[in-house]
C-alpha cells in the first residue's frame, strides 16, 4: 500500500501542468470575467444613484412649484371672493339707495296730488256750502 | 492487506471483488508507475479541463449554464484562497489552491460515483487518484514548496526566522513542524479516501443492494470535506508563511 515509485514525481508534474492549463483556461479569463461584472455592477450602481437623487431633487423641485401655485391659485381665490364681495355689496347699497329715492319721489307725487285734490275738494265745498246755504236760505230769503 | 482476502470467497458478484496493494504497473526504462492512478487522473484532468473550456468558450456577462457551475466552483475556490491568505495576498495564490481543491474534490468524486470496477485490468483495479499514497504525497510536498517558495519570496532569508521567532526553545519543534505538515496532508486524504472506498466495497461485497447506500453517501460527504481540507490547510500554510508569526494556527480533522 505504501510503495512509492515513479508516480509521485510525475504526478507532481502533472499536477503543476495541470495548474498552469487550468490558469490560463479557467482561473485568468474567469477571473477577468468577475472583475468586470464587478466593476460594471459598480457603475451602474453608481450611475443609477445618480439618476435617484436627480429625480429626487426634481421631485423636490416640483412639489416646491406645486405648493408655490396652490398657494399662489388661493390668494387668487381670496382677492376674487373680497372683490366680489365688494362689488355685491356695493350694487347692494346702490339699489338699496335708488330704492329709497323711488320711495320718496312717489310719496312726494302723492302729497302733491293729495293736496292738489283737497284743494280742488275745498274750492268745492265752497260751492257746495254756497249751494246748500242758497237752498235752504234762499227759499227764506227769497 | 491480506487479511481481507478471506473475503474472496463470497464472491460471487463482479462487483464485489477487493484488491488492495495490487497496482497495475506500467514500466518506463527502469522507472515503475501505477498505471490505474495515471488513467485515472486523466480522466478527472480531462474533466476539469474540458469543463473549464466549455465554461470560458463564450464567455457572457449574465453567465448561464456550464459558465455559472464554473463561476460558482471558482467563487468557492476564491472564498478559500481569500478567507485563508486575506483580500490582499490571495490573488498569486488561487491557481494552486483552487486546482488543489478542485483537482482532489473531483479526484474523490469520481472515486465514489463512476462505477471504475466495471473496467477491467490485467492486476489492480481502478479507483480514485487520491486513493494512492502518491498522489497524496505529491500533492502535499507540492503545498510545502509552495509555502517555502511564498515564504521565501516574501520575506527573503528573513522567513528562517519563523523558526526562533517566539524563543529559540521551539526550534525543534518549528522544524519538525515543516515535516508533520506533508505528513499529515497527505496521510489525512489518503486514509480518508481509501478507508471510504475500502469500506464501500466491504459493504458491497457483503450486501450487494441498498445497504451500501448510506455509507456511499457519506463517503461523498467525507469526500468533499477532504478536498476542503486540504484546500484550506494548503492556504493556511501558506498564509503562514507569508505573514509569520502572529497569524493563528489553523489546524482541523
Amino acid at each position: 500500500m505504501f510503495d512509492f515509485d515513479a508516480t509521485l514525481p510525475l504526478m507532481a508534474i502533472q499536477f503543476l501542468i495541470l495548474m498552469v492549463l487550468l490558469n490560463r483556461l479557467f482561473f485568468k479569463p474567469l477571473m477577468k470575467t468577475l472583475d468586470e461584472r464587478d466593476s460594471y455592477i459598480r457603475s451602474n450602481q453608481v450611475d443609477a444613484q445618480e439618476r435617484l437623487a436627480k429625480a429626487q431633487r426634481l421631485i423636490q423641485q416640483y412639489e416646491e412649484e406645486l405648493a408655490a401655485s396652490r398657494r399662489e391659485a388661493q390668494a387668487l381665490v381670496a382677492s376674487a371672493e373680497e372683490e366680489a364681495q365688494k362689488i355685491a355689496a356695493q350694487r347692494l347699497a346702490e339699489a338699496q339707495q335708488e330704492a329709497q329715492a323711488r320711495r320718496e319721489q312717489a310719496q312726494q307725487e302723492l302729497d302733491r296730488q293729495k293736496a292738489e285734490a283737497m284743494q280742488a275738494l275745498e274750492q268745492q265745498v265752497d260751492a257746495l256750502s254756497r249751494q246748500i246755504l242758497d237752498k235752504v236760505l234762499g227759499a227764506s230769503v227769497g | 492487506m491480506q487479511m481481507l482476502s478471506f473475503l474472496d470467497t463470497f464472491t460471487a458478484f463482479p462487483l464485489a471483488e477487493l484488491e488492495v496493494g495490487k497496482h497495475f504497473y506500467w514500466e518506463i526504462g527502469n522507472l515503475k508507475l501505477h498505471g490505474q492512478v495515471f488513467i485515472t487522473s486523466w480522466i478527472v484532468i480531462a474533466i476539469l479541463l474540458t469543463a473549464s473550456v466549455l465554461a470560458t468558450r463564450n464567455i457572457q456577462r449574465v453567465p448561464q449554464g456550464i459558465q455559472n457551475v464554473m463561476e460558482y466552483a471558482l467563487e468557492f475556490v476564491r472564498d478559500i484562497a481569500k478567507n485563508q491568505l486575506g483580500e490582499k495576498e490571495y490573488r498569486p495564490w488561487l491557481p494552486f489552491i483552487g486546482t488543489l481543491f478542485l483537482f482532489i474534490f473531483v479526484s474523490n468524486w469520481s472515486g465514489a460515483l463512476i462505477p471504475w470496477r466495471l473496467i477491467e485490468l490485467p492486476e489492480g483495479e481502478l479507483a480514485a487518484p487520491t486513493s494512492d499514497i502518491n498522489t497524496t504525497v505529491a500533492l502535499a510536498l507540492l503545498t510545502s514548496l509552495a509555502y517555502f517558495y511564498a515564504g521565501f519570496s516574501k520575506r527573503g532569508l528573513g522567513y528562517f526566522s519563523k523558526y526562533v521567532e517566539p524563543t529559540p526553545i521551539l526550534l525543534p519543534i518549528a522544524i519538525l513542524e515543516d515535516f508533520t505538515k506533508p505528513l499529515s496532508l497527505s496521510f489525512r486524504l489518503f486514509g480518508n479516501i481509501l478507508a471510504d472506498e475500502l469500506v464501500v466495497a466491504v459493504l458491497v461485497l457483503l450486501v450487494p443492494l441498498f445497504v451500501p447506500i448510506p455509507v456511499m453517501l457519506l463517503g461523498l460527504f467525507t469526500s468533499a470535506i477532504q478536498a476542503l481540507v486540504f484546500a484550506t490547510l494548503a492556504g493556511a500554510y501558506i498564509h503562514e508563511a507569508v505573514e509569520g508569526h502572529g497569524g493563528e494556527e489553523h489546524e482541523a480533522h
